[in-house]
């Protein structure tokens, strides 16, 4: 009785938690299957209506949203894989070599993550218009693929879980220095990439303000600004963006089932005798 | 096969001189262990040996060419780490197999390559799994393995069984030796265990503070101890060292020791001058005095008695100073019994202070 009252007021606590956390995504794939004036009537209905596929067209009708939903993956797909890869190796350097002003480099990398986002706006604008690649999907995912807070993740993962002797063996196994990163820390490091792909995928998936400023072309559009361009219509059809937001979840809740196994597992388990 | 030769081999980090001046050549074949107390710079000189580490100033030669410019590979060396360093997500086979990858050999070599090593060192039944999946023993074979598969000019070992348990370290000692004895690889093998070293090595090169204080046989430097450090360093249990004085009357000579004990030195072995020097006396050469007719006795208290099976390890007090005696003879003794041990002149070393 002592063990089982705290387990169920534990219980309790985190389902309310849960609903709290699920309510707004159940609360838009309801809203996308009703009609506006249905949304708008008091109380509002709570259960899935029969509007889905009027709401579907309405959706096509304002915005090509699979040309839309195909641009958010073109560019969180090639943001993420590019992290993966440059961030990785970054970390790999900072880990495995010694080299003049390593430590100043790697201090003067952490202390930029302290600069607000928001006050780098300006500038990278104009390095953008500068490299001429305003108004492209390049400009959204090429700048962060070498970002400090991914190799700052994986460089700490690899301090604590590759020994040095690791990759003198490997040394002395004849690899060379890409293909020990390629064929011995990269396989040991995956629970880290999981981590970094789902954080940078997610980020780029949701981004808004950096296609908001670098985006001007409507079939350019990634799903956020497409979805908040429609909103500044006079008599915004919200049936057919909610539908197109609660669309826009499934790729993000997809790419979690797929990492989320990676991020769990243990593979270092037995690299050394711990 | 290959003979390793170091010339006037430094190495420094900053300010830190932590090899000096070193000077070693092991013979193609060779069996030759470097032995000496933690951070005496040992496993620093094995790394360099093996291309991990690079010398501040010196030679490394292999069959005579000289190598410090090229990478291990480049210098056919294989090499086997305190920490086994296998590769966690690949399987013993996997890990045996890397390095011929590399060299881009074909599968069906490999397999072969890999097969033989693994017959070696009867790994069969674990191809298929993973290190973590290995006990201490297991890992430690596979790693053997790994070295092994290549054919290397050179084995190095980096305090290869200090992971494993007393039984186990016993039985992969045995069994390193055996397969030096079928290869025949010249190896270089770092531990700070001199039983190890002097169990296996043919030759043993005992290091301290970075710098090589005796090179020979393990029977030589247990008879001929160049210093006192040595002579403190080789045998289980280790050799008394007291404080003495060298006196010679005409062709013999004697040390008076503090309690005022004198102990008959042969003079040949006792190339040094009168005055004060260290007296060091190996446990097991002490017997236990028979009559009052033996020579060259110490007498002392016993202090504690430790029982061993084939000896009783005694600690016999002695002017304030604390003697271990190995006695084979098994008499039985009482705590504070007065006892009288002897040694034979030939036996006693002794030191310049």
């Amino acid at each position: 009785m002592r063990r089982t009252l705290p387990n169920i007021s534990l219980h309790v606590v985190m389902i309310i938690g849960v609903l709290i956390t699920i309510f707004p995504f159940v609360w838009v794939a309801i809203m996308g299957t009703h009609s506006r004036s249905d949304i708008f009537s008091s109380p509002p209905p709570f259960y899935f209506g029969d509007n889905l596929l009027v709401n579907y067209e309405k959706l096509l009708d304002v915005m090509p949203f699979w040309t839309v939903l195909f641009n958010s993956l073109f560019v969180s797909v090639m943001g993420t894989a590019g992290a993966v890869f440059f961030c990785s190796m970054c970390a790999y350097g900072f880990f495995a070599y010694d080299f003049r002003g390593k430590n100043i480099v790697f201090g003067v990398m952490i202390a930029s993550m302290m600069v607000p986002p928001i006050l780098t706006i300006i500038p990278s604008f104009l390095t953008i218009k500068f490299l001429g690649i305003l108004d492209t999907h390049f400009a959204l995912w090429f700048p962060g693929i070498a970002n400090a807070f991914g190799i700052f993740l994986i460089r700490q993962y690899m301090v604590n879980s590759i020994t040095r002797d690791l990759l003198d063996a490997a040394k002395v196994d004849g690899a060379s220095d890409f293909r020990i990163y390629w064929s011995v820390v990269l396989p040991l490091i995956k629970p880290a990439l999981a981590t970094l792909a789902i954080v940078m995928f997610i980020g780029l998936w949701n981004n808004f303000l950096a296609p908001l400023i670098l985006i001007s072309t409507p079939d350019k559009y990634v799903l956020t600004l497409a979805l908040r361009s429609v909103q500044s219509v006079a008599n915004s059809p919200w049936g057919a963006i909610m539908l197109g937001t609660f669309l826009s979840m499934v790729p993000l809740l997809l790419a979690f089932m797929f990492f989320s196994k990676q991020m769990m597992a243990g593979l270092t388990a037995g690299a050394v005798k711990g | 096969m290959a003979s390793v030769e170091l010339k006037n081999l430094s190495k420094s980090f900053g300010d830190v001189e932590v090899l000096h001046q070193l000077n070693l050549t092991v013979a193609e074949g060779e069996f030759v262990a470097l032995v000496g107390p933690s951070g005496c710079g040992k496993s620093t000189l094995l790394r360099i040996i093996a291309g991990l580490e690079e010398a501040s100033s010196g030679d490394v030669l292999m069959d005579d060419k000289w190598v410090n410019d090229l990478t291990p590979r480049e210098r056919n060396i294989a090499m086997v780490f305190q920490s086994y360093a296998l590769y966690p997500h690949m399987t013993v086979e996997e890990n045996m197999g890397f390095n011929l990858r590399i060299s881009g050999l074909s599968k069906l070599e490999i397999k072969q390559r890999v097969g033989e090593a693994a017959d070696i060192l009867d790994l069969g039944e674990l191809m298929k799994r993973k290190p973590s999946q290995l006990s201490g023993g297991q890992r430690q074979r596979v790693a053997m393995g790994r070295a092994l598969v290549r054919n290397p000019d050179t084995f190095l070992f980096d305090e290869p069984l200090s992971n494993l348990d007393a039984k186990l370290r016993v039985q992969m000692r045995e069994e390193i030796k055996r397969l030096h004895q079928k290869v025949r690889t010249t190896s270089i093998y770092v531990t700070h265990d001199q039983i190890e070293a002097m169990t296996l090595a043919d030759r043993v090169v005992i290091m301290k503070d970075g710098r090589i204080q005796q090179i020979g046989t393990p029977t030589e430097l247990y008879q001929n101890p160049a210093n006192v450090f040595v002579a403190g360093f080789i045998g289980s249990p280790s050799m008394n060292l007291l404080d003495g004085k060298l006196e010679t009357k005409g062709k013999t000579k004697k040390v008076i020791l503090s309690d005022g004990t004198k102990l008959n030195v042969r003079s040949n072995s006792c190339p040094l001058n009168d005055g004060d020097v260290i007296v060091g006396l190996r446990p097991e050469h002490l017997h236990l005095a028979k009559g009052k007719t033996e020579k060259n006795t110490l007498t002392g208290t016993v202090n504690l008695i430790e029982p061993t099976g084939a000896q009783n390890h005694l600690k016999i007090s002695m002017a304030g100073k604390s003697l271990a005696v190995a006695d084979s003879t098994l008499v039985p003794l009482a705590l504070d019994e007065t006892i009288k041990v002897c040694i034979a002149p030939e036996q006693i070393h002794v030191f310049a202070k």
